[in-house]
């Protein structure tokens, strides 16, 4: 699956009108097509197509991601700059919504037509039809600008260092990312909540007279958190790939900018690496998915036998 | 219904969109730019003086024309990579099903965003990215839904007649299946309409002269149009989600009058059972 993934990302690109080679050459020399052909024989364009696919494959595992078209910094050297900002952010976001939408899931799953009942079902309209950048815009526009409480972008002010100078510029687009996260998790886990409900299990442990309150956290929730945990551990890609658009929205310097920069300005390199490692986190995300389920329940064993 | 009301007025609207606004989308007019939203602009104007609710009802058109094209073509693909596979079974499935993890596999946006930086910008490009990254979902469910009817004793008669595999596939299982992609048809132009505005307001969707919903909440990457000109980016933004609540509400409806056994979750089970009885079908 990897190799799949890597070659399909590898000759995708390579699918491209655009000769890369262009960007690298000052404009006079590229008037002399034997200056051109040079580099090519240097950067190893000449070779066979397949032959450059190992290559790339090869200084990728060593470690060696390339240089940006754009800027020609190492591209590992961009990702370590922007990485901590996009796993503050996105990781920030995750932890919170996962927070508030299994309590709001919860009562509102044991508590048909009450109050979390109804917050989850506004919610869960916001989320389908509300693109999440308008919920940033507008945020934007009433606590940024109108009320003036928080900076309106950027992760640090100048000559700001310290953690209580970033924490402000944190609010707005955590809140954003976790009000666009919460609804979906909210109605899987309402109703996993009240699929649980419904088993044979919660009826005796009642009967045996367990408290409800005790039914509902140690037996219901526990239960219930098995499809929660699919939905969170294919959002841990973003954690690595931020989210596009609340970046740009709120000009966070993440991933997420980093790639928009990437494919206007056509930098391959950087587009390349970001989806490899992307695509390599899901992979890893899915199998964490098939450990976590077998933990929360028994019956499901991992590889062979029945499940 | 409410849903089919919000969707039906945008697109009447759109279609009347010269009789309604009564403005030249295009129509620049420098000395009355930047307007608040006032008789005669309902939804005022923007930095060139262009009207800006003409220019929404204009967008409603290319963008609802990319969602419904988009989502045709991805329920089309999807369709029909899920009838073969899910029929023959055997090595076509295999290859088929493991492209559609491929494809999965990648967080759609960035995959959108390789696609257009390939391909370019442009209306028929976008439309077609949507579309070779969207029909997963289609495939993924009438593969299952034809795994379970080419069992079914109509289909055993079918073989035994010498009907051709084409002929079966699409004429006598095709049907049996058409409740589930109509849903997911209807949620899916939601779900493009969407991604439209994410990839224009990027920049990176259909090119910056033709105006869709996207395309006008561009305008709002501007922190003094998020600031001052409020009425730039909540009207496109609104109808986006009224126009997306609608489709979504009529997937909901259709859902239920087409395709009873998925109600709803919770009801799930016991809905089957009164509706059909000891016939239901094992999945």
């Amino acid at each position: 699956m990897a190799f799949a993934i890597s070659a399909l990302i590898f000759f995708a690109s390579r699918l491209s009108p655009i000769d890369p080679i262009n960007a690298l050459i000052s404009p006079d020399a590229a008037s002399d097509p034997a200056n051109l052909e040079l580099l090519r024989q240097e950067l190893g364009l000449n070779d066979h197509i397949v032959i450059q696919y190992f290559n790339w494959l090869k200084e990728l595992a060593q470690g060696n991601f390339g240089y940006s078209i754009q800027s020609g910094q190492a591209i590992s050297e961009i990702l370590a700059l922007r990485m901590p900002a996009t796993l503050e952010l996105v990781l920030s976001a995750l932890v919170l919504s996962t927070i508030l939408a299994l309590t709001i899931g919860l009562f509102a799953g044991a508590n048909r037509g009450g109050l979390a009942d109804k917050a989850s079902r506004i919610l869960a309209v916001i989320g389908i039809a509300v693109p999440d950048f308008f919920i940033g815009l507008a945020f934007l526009n009433v606590f940024a600008y109108n009320l003036g409480w928080l900076p309106t972008g950027q992760r640090l002010s100048p000559g700001q260092v310290t953690f209580m100078d970033r924490f402000p510029h944190l609010i707005l687009p955590v809140a954003t990312l976790t009000v666009a996260m919460l609804a979906v998790l909210i109605r899987y886990t309402r109703n996993s909540v009240l699929d649980t409900l419904n088993k044979d299990f919660v009826k005796t442990a009642r009967s045996k007279g367990v408290p409800e309150w005790k039914v509902l956290f140690s037996h219901v929730f526990r239960n219930s958190l098995g499809p929660v945990m699919v939905i969170l551990a294919f959002r841990l890609p973003l954690l690595v790939g931020g989210s596009i658009l609340v970046e740009t929205v709120f000009q966070w310097p993440g991933i997420g900018s980093t790639v928009v920069a990437a494919v206007s300005a056509s930098d391959y390199p950087v587009i390349m690496v970001i989806s490899m490692i992307v695509a390599m986190v899901i992979l890893v995300a899915s199998f964490l998915v098939d450990i976590v389920k077998s933990i929360l329940d028994p019956r499901v064993r991992l590889g062979g036998g029945a499940s | 219904m409410i849903g089919l009301l919000m969707v039906t007025s945008i697109i009447l609207a759109a279609i009347f969109a010269v009789q309604i606004s009564g403005h030249d989308p295009d129509y620049i007019d420098p000395i009355n730019s930047r307007l608040n939203p006032e008789w005669g602009h309902l939804m005022g104007t923007d930095q060139l003086g262009r009207d800006m609710f003409s220019r929404v009802l204009y967008g409603a058109r290319q963008s609802i024309y990319i969602g419904v094209v988009a989502s045709l073509l991805a329920n089309l693909l999807g369709t029909f990579l899920g009838a073969v596979a899910g029929y023959l079974g055997g090595k076509f499935d295999t290859i088929v099903m493991r492209l559609s993890e491929l494809v999965m596999t990648f967080p759609q946006l960035i995959l959108v965003l390789i696609f257009v930086s390939l391909l370019g910008q442009g209306v028929n490009n976008v439309i077609f990215v949507f579309a070779v990254t969207g029909w997963m979902t289609t495939f993924r469910l009438v593969r299952g839904e034809f795994f379970s009817l080419r069992e079914e004793a109509f289909v055993e008669a079918d073989r035994a007649f010498g009907f051709s595999k084409p002929r079966i596939i699409f004429l006598h299982l095709l049907p049996n299946t058409i409740s589930p992609i109509v849903v997911a048809f209807t949620v899916n132009i939601a779900i493009y309409i969407i991604a439209e505005a994410g990839l224009s307001f990027l920049g990176l969707g259909v090119p910056i002269t033709t105006p869709t919903w996207g395309n006008l909440l561009a305008a709002a990457q501007s922190p003094v149009v998020v600031n001052e000109y409020w009425w730039l980016w909540v009207f496109p933004a609104l109808a986006i989600v009224v126009f997306v609540l609608g489709v979504n509400f009529i997937g909901d409806g259709l859902r239920d009058v087409l395709d009873p056994r998925q109600k709803s979750i919770t009801t799930k089970h016991s809905f089957k059972k009164a509706l059909f009885g000891r016939f239901v079908r094992e999945s």
